[in-house]
């Protein structure tokens, strides 16, 4: 497990950055930690971190964005999503085997969706902009 | 009658033009889901190496679901919207069908079946009798371990076809009635999707491109699985989305 204590959302972002160097297509990251973690924040360190100059929103509405990057990253934002058709109609099950990253908001609503191997990133609040965020998983890379 | 077929219903882009059970051009792609890049020049490549110009078409052919979300809908989308510019009339084929027309011609039990995800499969119940292919259970969404009970109940062997088949074969292990379809004959092919038009067209009248419509089958085990893990769901408050940001 890596753990890091972040200070200010620049740092996470900082930290997603450099993560991403070690993510291969077909990773899947999912994140846990409530409203305001930094869940956004860290995607958007990651998306840069892959090469990506879109700007990086939580995709609420659109349930996914799609940034263009090599690999391609997809991020999702499953709070509204209940149901197995819920899921299926995000295309989530294609967009695992599209050999993208895939980084997946409120994964607890999926829990039961997610991949064997998946990569579960914790984000604990720890005061008004400290962080402590725990990533799991990765086969040893992290 | 030329049929133009399509079938993107999973990882493999196939495209054919079958006439009066015969294949008169045939192209496949599977490295990949990229069929909203890959079937309209894969068609055309297909079209203009067989020398058929789109008029000559006189009906286009799609598998219409189950499968994969995206692929279904750019499935349809693409024979929607080319039947609406031709003016040409179409068709929609199971593609479980259309798995079992791979075997059209040989005599025994068929059971597609297509991954749709957490031990689940799509699948349905064919049998091939003297040259036809009989349907002897609708498509539905089922548990394999339910699946494995159906097909034990069969008197005879029966071969597994479809992108779950392996997987299937693989949880099913050790029961000598099941067989698994081989790699040419497992996946959808377009041919396979045209030949099970021209036999639907006997009894069936073709569709204006407006009332052609995806056929997504709803899986039973919706929610309950979806949140396994008991407790981990977030706790959400009605007014969550409000005054947060969110």
């Amino acid at each position: 497990m890596l753990s890091f204590d972040s200070h200010s959302p620049a740092e996470t972002e900082r930290f997603a950055e450099e993560l991403a160097s070690k993510l291969k297509g077909g990773d899947v990251l999912a994140f846990k930690g409530g409203l305001g973690a930094g869940k956004t924040t860290f995607v958007r360190g990651l998306a840069r971190g892959l090469g990506s100059q879109s700007e990086v929103s939580s995709p609420t509405f659109a349930l996914v964005h799609e940034y263009s990057c090599t690999p391609p990253l997809c991020h999702f934002d499953m709070y509204r999503i209940h149901t197995f058709d819920d899921l299926y109609s995000t295309g989530f099950f294609d967009y695992l085997d599209s050999g993208g990253i895939l980084a997946v908001e409120w994964s607890e609503n999926i829990d039961g969706a997610l991949p064997p191997e998946t990569i579960t990133v914790t984000i604990t609040s720890a005061g008004e902009e400290q962080r402590r965020i725990a990533v799991e998983g990765g086969e040893g890379r992290f | 009658m030329k049929i133009l077929c399509l079938d993107t219903s999973a990882k493999t882009a196939s495209a054919a033009v079958v006439e009066d059970n015969r294949i008169l051009a045939e192209s496949s792609v599977n490295t990949g889901l990229t069929h909203s890049q890959t079937v309209m020049p894969m068609m055309e490549g297909m079209l203009s190496a067989a020398k058929i110009s789109l008029q000559e078409i006189d009906l286009l052919a799609v598998s219409h679901g189950p499968g994969s979300f995206t692929g279904i809908r750019i499935g349809i989308g693409a024979v929607k919207g080319m039947a609406q510019g031709l003016r040409k009339p179409c068709l929609g084929i199971s593609t479980l069908e259309g798995l079992a027309y791979n075997y059209r011609g040989l005599d025994g039990f068929v059971c597609p079946v297509m991954d749709a995800r957490c031990g689940q499969v799509y699948t349905a119940l064919f049998q091939g009798k003297d040259g036809t292919v009989l349907r002897l259970r609708e498509d539905e969404a089922l548990p394999i371990a339910e699946l494995e009970t159906v097909l034990a109940e069969l008197p005879e062997a029966v071969t597994l076809v479809g992108d779950g088949a392996e997987l299937c074969f693989r949880t099913m292990n050790g029961k000598e009635k099941l067989r698994l379809a081989p790699p040419q004959m497992r996946l959808q092919r377009a041919s396979s999707v045209g030949f099970a038009a021209e036999e639907m067209l006997k009894t069936a009248s073709p569709l204006a491109p407006g009332d052609l419509m995806p056929v997504y089958l709803r899986l039973p085990q919706a929610e309950r699985e979806l949140l396994k893990k008991e407790g981990n769901a977030p706790q959400r408050k009605d007014d969550a989305h409000v005054g947060t940001g969110k």
